[in-house]
């Protein structure tokens, strides 16, 4: 009997003991407690809390306040570590947000692991600080976003003329009118957003002719390029300039040739809406250096995608490291939630519903967007490992002799059965929007189209002579009957519809400087020189491909 | 009107007011403090909450090797879950997404939540431990024999719905393992197609389709299964517990206390090492006055010297003190761990391997050969082979004693080498040269059903018993043999469940070799 | 009749106890504190400690247009907003009654429950409604106001 004694004795003195150290535990030594505690404030903080921000229709209900005390709605001045600090002043009030919309994490949670997401079983980690302006892309769509260069041009503009002396544009310069208070300009923030004056021009140029002082030392006429570049400028300002800046290194970098993104783009690779969303319980990080973070696993993926997924047919992004920064940066705001239609942003409705471009439609921006990824940025072509080259699209040889429908056909219909895609479909471009990108191209050639004064088809030959010819000089690159190989499939209908005979005949005759497509009219050391009446025949055959499947 | 010579009405109401408080406590406790026999008889027996208790117990009742506590542990574990159970109603919301967002609240937010909530699954989990170490402690003992065969029958029941609880509880939090083990769950109650798909007569006599659906209420796991299994785990099956209880523990009383060798008391006269007077020392013609009107069976018939004790303090210090270690042992346990919480449940993502809870996993490494047989067939066996124990073994010998009859020691000894030996073996050969399947591809399914890991292991087992019985001519070896190697077929089958497969079911020697997630 | 049994004891004669029993006593008081202990930290587990609403203070921006004495009730808070010479006010509109939330009318408040009337400045005109309407703390920047729904002011205190 007294064994049972001493058990009952002991086991309740045991539990006795276990509760006082979890009450313990859970009301002095809470992490979040001891930052309240050690936090202060000129008006008083008031009681020791937890505090939320509470959205239900965003379905926020975030607790980060709890630790950052000086991000609570109403407190403010709170002075102490470096966790209470402030929020930096966004358009956005936190107060009605919440954090977890821009920033990712565990909104719900009150120890800072958890709340910053880098748990195990919570697939929305918090975003890299460096990469906070990501967030944006939760609700928003920049939308007529140029190539890089174009962007970065009109961004020196801005400065070159000198325009932040008077205006503000994202905290940055401007002037307080010293006698009646108040900018000298207008804040150009964003302008993208709310548009701006299209007469600018006209008015600023007559207030400087009749102000004079200040108004006529600081503003000179603007040229038409530069005016046009300012346009490109404004246009962007939607505030968030970095997001801005990495979206155009993203257009200029060919992604949307195989992602599409917002329904716009190509399908040989997945659709990146939700690339950003990724679940790091889901990623191998084996070989990604920087730790177990979705962004450093999609800096990895973009410099070797094969290493990071398996079987993966993505070539390597070979730019320069910047470069490589500002895709990932891009990649991480891709993550658009389902909003309700109070919190639906404009520009997004623009985008979503009315299809109003995210990517500016000059040809530059275009074919950066589009083409570049397998064409090049100098349209001179690609050739990687393990994969079929792509083609120049705007080698001079090609550009003199190749007529506007061969080439605004291709990029429509693409070359069924090969890896160039039909462009001319909901998702891809417009038949305008593809005739720029056809101008630019010649544009980049530099070159200007010879005329033909011959017909369409104008050959007539030996259809086997051809055959035999081609047997023993272009199967070897273009493959049997045409096929394709290392050279492009000669047997694709949407060349032989769109090429003129003179094409056909002028390509093998002059070949393409610089590829491994030689000039049939001149001998090499390997092989002959071709009569015109074989090229002729070697054309009879081609044509007579026509028809046959692909 | 006051009578003359008495104080007047005023005055008699103060007196009543200031003696209220004392009077209060006396109508409450009417049998003052229990110090002598008497009183600690009637306080015993003249209480609403104790009264289920018998007024003296055996001193052989309250030794610790005779029980271990484990009865008491499984009630204590349960009561605790109950009381955690119901504070976590009051922020669990039971409607698919917002029943996980519930959960995280309690777990960050809500006072004491997180500590409530640790407590209900670590509680929960060793409430099915002691049920099991209960079960095997009363077979050992023997103590299923007449005359406390329905007795066992109850415990059986209260067996399967103490499973049923931590099954229906397991769907609650909603996230990828809660979701996908009950679609295993469902999948396997839905196992008697593989029979009558087999035999081609699905289209008219369906029960595994109509499980299923009753189950979930729905075809696939949502809310509707959702709300089905709140319902059953918060308000059904706890109140058909606590009436299997409420008999069971009846049961005790009438069966006349818990079961004892016939030598009893001269083993306790050995082991006595306190003054303890005797009791009635002669044999008394009737009981206590009021439990005259009950004719059954009392500690104190037909026997000698008594050796009971009053129960109040002694058996309430017991009970007590097993309950409080069961609390501290759980308190331990969830403040070192937490209970798991993973990824919001995703019907599109499947959890690869997906595991059904713990208790179960045995059964689903059956499953993976034969989902009939694995999931209906061998549970249906082993509840019904369990069930028909007291009636199968009608023997007097040994009862009360640990391993008592035929056989014995040795015989449990040699039961658990084959029962381990059998188990590996057959796992080991199935899982390196697969199984009917991999070596007849088109083999009939019917053949798989009936020839399976699963029953190739009953019958070895079921060989052995048989072996036992005519080796030492007695039902009780055989049922010793049985119930032995039950039990370790359930621990290697549990075992390698839960440690050695990985994804896809394969056979993986540790979770670091399992490839990719 | 009793047999080897001290003379002293009989049948319903307690169990020898020559000393308190220290132990039995202890481990049951032991028992009963941990239980206290854990009942009083489980009463605290019903009270919320973070209320599933949107916080008292929030931020409006007041329209242009808004004349002197027209309320501004911003969508889904009881609160009426004004502006005039002097500035910027909040006047709650939670009935003091009962809780309801009254409307604004032509010359102050009036609440649909028990019909209680409180004048512009939101003191008490007639009903059961035992004090006025409070106000609110308030507080400018530029064009967004401020209101903090859980301090109260003195009537009449206006923001510029």
């Amino acid at each position: 009997m007294k064994k049972n004694k001493y058990l009952l004795l002991l086991s309740s003195l045991v539990t006795l003991v276990l509760l006082a150290a979890a009450a313990i535990e859970e009301n002095f030594f809470r992490e979040w407690r001891r930052i309240q505690r050690s936090a202060r404030s000129d008006s008083g903080i008031a009681a020791l809390q937890l505090r939320q921000i509470v959205n239900p229709s965003l379905k926020v209900a975030d607790r980060c306040v709890s630790c950052h005390l000086g991000m609570a709605p109403g407190e403010s001045l709170v002075r102490g570590a470096d966790v209470l600090r402030p929020h930096k002043p966004v358009v956005h009030d936190p107060s009605e947000f919440g954090c977890t919309i821009c920033h990712g994490g565990q909104g719900q949670a009150t120890f800072k692991e958890d709340a910053h997401g880098q748990v195990e079983f919570w697939p929305e980690p918090m975003l890299p600080r460096e990469m906070s302006w990501a967030g944006c892309g939760s609700c928003h769509v920049a939308l007529g976003v140029p190539s890089q260069t174009t962007l970065r041009r009109a961004e020196l503009a801005f400065e070159r003329l000198d325009c932040y002396a008077c205006h503000r544009v994202d905290s940055r310069g401007g002037t307080i009118r010293p006698d009646r208070g108040g900018m000298e300009g207008p804040d150009l923030s964003f302008t993208g957003l709310r548009g701006w004056d299209g007469a600018w021009h006209e008015k600023h140029a007559k207030k400087a002719a009749s102000e004079g002082g200040a108004w006529r030392k600081s503003f000179s006429p603007v040229s038409e390029e530069d005016q046009r570049l300012l346009e490109v400028f404004l246009r962007t300002r939607v505030g968030a300039s970095s997001l801005v800046r990495a979206k155009s290194v993203f257009l200029s970098a060919g992604c949307l040739g195989c992602h599409r993104v917002n329904g716009v783009g190509g399908d040989d690779g997945p659709e990146l809406n939700a690339a950003g969303l990724k679940d790091p319980g889901r990623l191998i990080f084996a070989g990604v250096p920087g730790g177990r973070q979705v962004s450093a696993w999609m800096a990895e993926h973009l410099r070797s995608p094969v290493s990071v997924v398996a079987g993966s047919l993505m070539p390597p992004v070979l730019l320069p490291e910047e470069d490589i920064r500002q895709l990932t940066f891009f990649t991480m705001s891709l993550r658009a939630r389902e909003l309700p239609d109070r919190y639906l942003p404009r520009d997004r409705v623009r985008a979503v519903r009315f299809g109003e471009r995210e990517f500016s439609t000059d040809g530059e921006t275009l074919y950066g967007a589009f083409c570049a990824g397998c064409h090049g940025s100098d349209g001179m072509g690609r050739r990687l490992p393990g994969l079929i080259s792509f083609p120049s699209v705007a080698h001079p040889d090609f550009l003199a002799i190749a007529p506007e429908e061969l080439m605004q056909r291709t990029i429509e219909e693409g070359r069924p059965g090969r890896r160039m895609p039909g462009w001319l479909k909901p998702e891809g471009l417009r038949p305008e929007e593809i005739r720029t990108v056809v101008a630019h191209l010649r544009r980049l050639g530099g070159v200007a189209p010879e005329p033909d004064p011959r017909p369409r088809r104008w050959v007539s030959s030996d259809v086997e002579l051809g055959r035999r010819l081609f047997e023993s000089y272009c199967r070897g690159c273009h493959g049997p009957e045409g096929r394709g190989g290392e050279g492009p499939a000669l047997n694709n209908k949407v060349l032989l519809a769109g090429a003129t005979d003179t094409y056909l005949v002028e390509t093998i005759r002059r070949g393409r400087r610089g590829t491994a497509m030689g000039g049939f009219a001149e001998p090499t050391p390997v092989r002959p020189a071709l009569s015109q009446a074989e090229i002729e025949a070697i054309v009879s055959f081609l044509r007579s491909l026509e028809g046959g499947s692909s | 009107m006051p009578a003359i010579g008495t104080k007047d009405a005023l005055t008699e109401f103060r007196e009543n007011l200031r003696a209220a408080p004392k009077r209060i406590l006396e109508t409450a406790f009417r049998t003052g403090l229990p110090t002598t026999d008497r009183s600690r008889s009637t306080f015993v027996f003249g209480n609403v909450f104790l009264h289920l208790h018998s007024v003296r117990t055996h001193r052989w009742s309250l030794r610790w090797l005779t029980t271990a506590g484990l009865g008491i542990a499984t009630l204590a574990a349960f009561l605790i879950t109950l009381v955690t159970g119901v504070l976590l109603m009051f922020y669990y919301k039971p409607y698919p997404e917002v029943a996980y967002q519930s959960i995280k609240d309690i777990h960050f937010v809500v006072p004491t939540g997180r500590f409530i909530r640790n407590l209900h699954r670590w509680a929960a989990n060793v409430m099915v431990v002691t049920v099991i170490l209960h079960m095997a402690r009363v077979f050992y003992t023997a103590a299923y024999r007449r005359p406390r065969e329905y007795n066992w029958l109850i415990g059986i029941a209260l067996l399967v719905v103490t499973l049923a609880l931590s099954f229906t509880g397991y769907l609650l939090p909603w996230d990828q393992l809660a979701y996908w083990a009950i679609t295993i769950g469902a999948n396997i109650a839905q196992s008697p197609r593989e029979v009558t798909d087999a035999l081609g007569i699905t289209e008219w006599f369906d029960p595994g389709g109509l499980q299923r659906l009753l189950l979930l209420g729905s075809d696939t796991v949502g809310e509707e299964a959702l709300i089905r299994f709140y319902l059953l785990h918060v308000m059904l099956l706890p109140l058909v517990l606590a009436a299997l209880l409420a008999v069971h523990f009846w049961r005790v009383r009438k069966d006349g206390g818990l079961a004892r060798p016939d030598d009893a008391d001269d083993i306790l006269a050995r082991e006595r090492r306190e003054e303890t007077y005797p009791v009635f020392t002669e044999q008394p013609q009737k009981t206590y006055h009021l439990a005259a009107i009950v004719r059954g069976r009392t500690p104190a018939v037909g026997r000698g010297p008594e050796n009971t004790v009053p129960s109040m303090p002694h058996l309430f210090y017991a009970e007590f003190g097993v309950l409080m270690l069961t609390v501290a042992v759980c308190l331990l346990l969830s403040l070192l761990w937490d209970a798991p919480l993973k990824e919001l449940a995703n019907p599109n993502v499947p959890e690869n391997p997906a595991k059904a809870p713990w208790y179960f996993l045995g059964l689903q490494e059956m499953v993976s050969f034969s989902a009939f047989m694995g999931g209906i067939g061998v549970p249906t066996i082993v509840l019904i082979g369990l069930g028909l124990i007291p009636y199968l073994d009608r023997e007097a010998e040994g009862t009360g004693r640990w391993f008592g009859g035929p056989g014995g020691w040795p015989l449990v000894r040699l039961s658990l080498l084959f029962g381990f030996a059998a188990a590996l073996g057959v796992e080991a050969f199935a899982i390196r040269f697969g199984w009917l399947r991999e070596w007849f591809p088109n083999i009939h399914q019917l053949a798989i059903t009936v020839f399976n890991p699963g029953t190739v292991l009953t019958a070895l087992y079921a060989a052995f018993s048989i072996w036992a019985m005519k080796r030492h001519n007695s039902t009780r070896a055989g049922a010793l043999a049985l119930f032995t190697c039950f039990l370790c077929g359930f621990t290697v089958l549990t075992v390698i469940g839960t440690y050695f497969r990985g994804p896809n079911w394969e056979f993986f020697w540790s979770p670091a070799d399992w490839p990719g997630h | 009749m009793t047999t080897q049994v001290s003379p002293k004891r009989s049948r319903l004669d307690p169990e020898p106890m020559p000393r308190r029993d220290w132990l039995g006593l202890g481990a049951l008081w032991a028992m009963a504190v941990s239980f206290l202990f854990a009942t009083v930290g489980m009463m605290r587990l019903p009270k919320a400690a973070v209320l599933p609403s949107p916080s008292k203070k929030f931020r409006v921006a007041l329209p242009e247009t808004l004349a002197a004495g027209e309320p501004f009730v911003p969508p889904g808070r009881s609160v009426a907003l004004f502006r005039d010479e002097e500035g910027v006010y909040a006047i709650s509109t939670v009935c003091t009654h009962l809780g309801c939330i009254v409307k604004p009318a032509a010359d102050g408040f009036e609440c649909p429950c028990h019909g209680s009337r409180f004048a512009p400045d939101g003191e008490v005109r007639k009903g059961p409604a035992p004090k006025p309407l409070a106000w609110l703390k308030v507080s400018v920047s530029g064009s967004l106001v401020t209101i903090d729904e859980g301090t109260t002011v003195p009537q009449g205190t206006k923001v510029a």
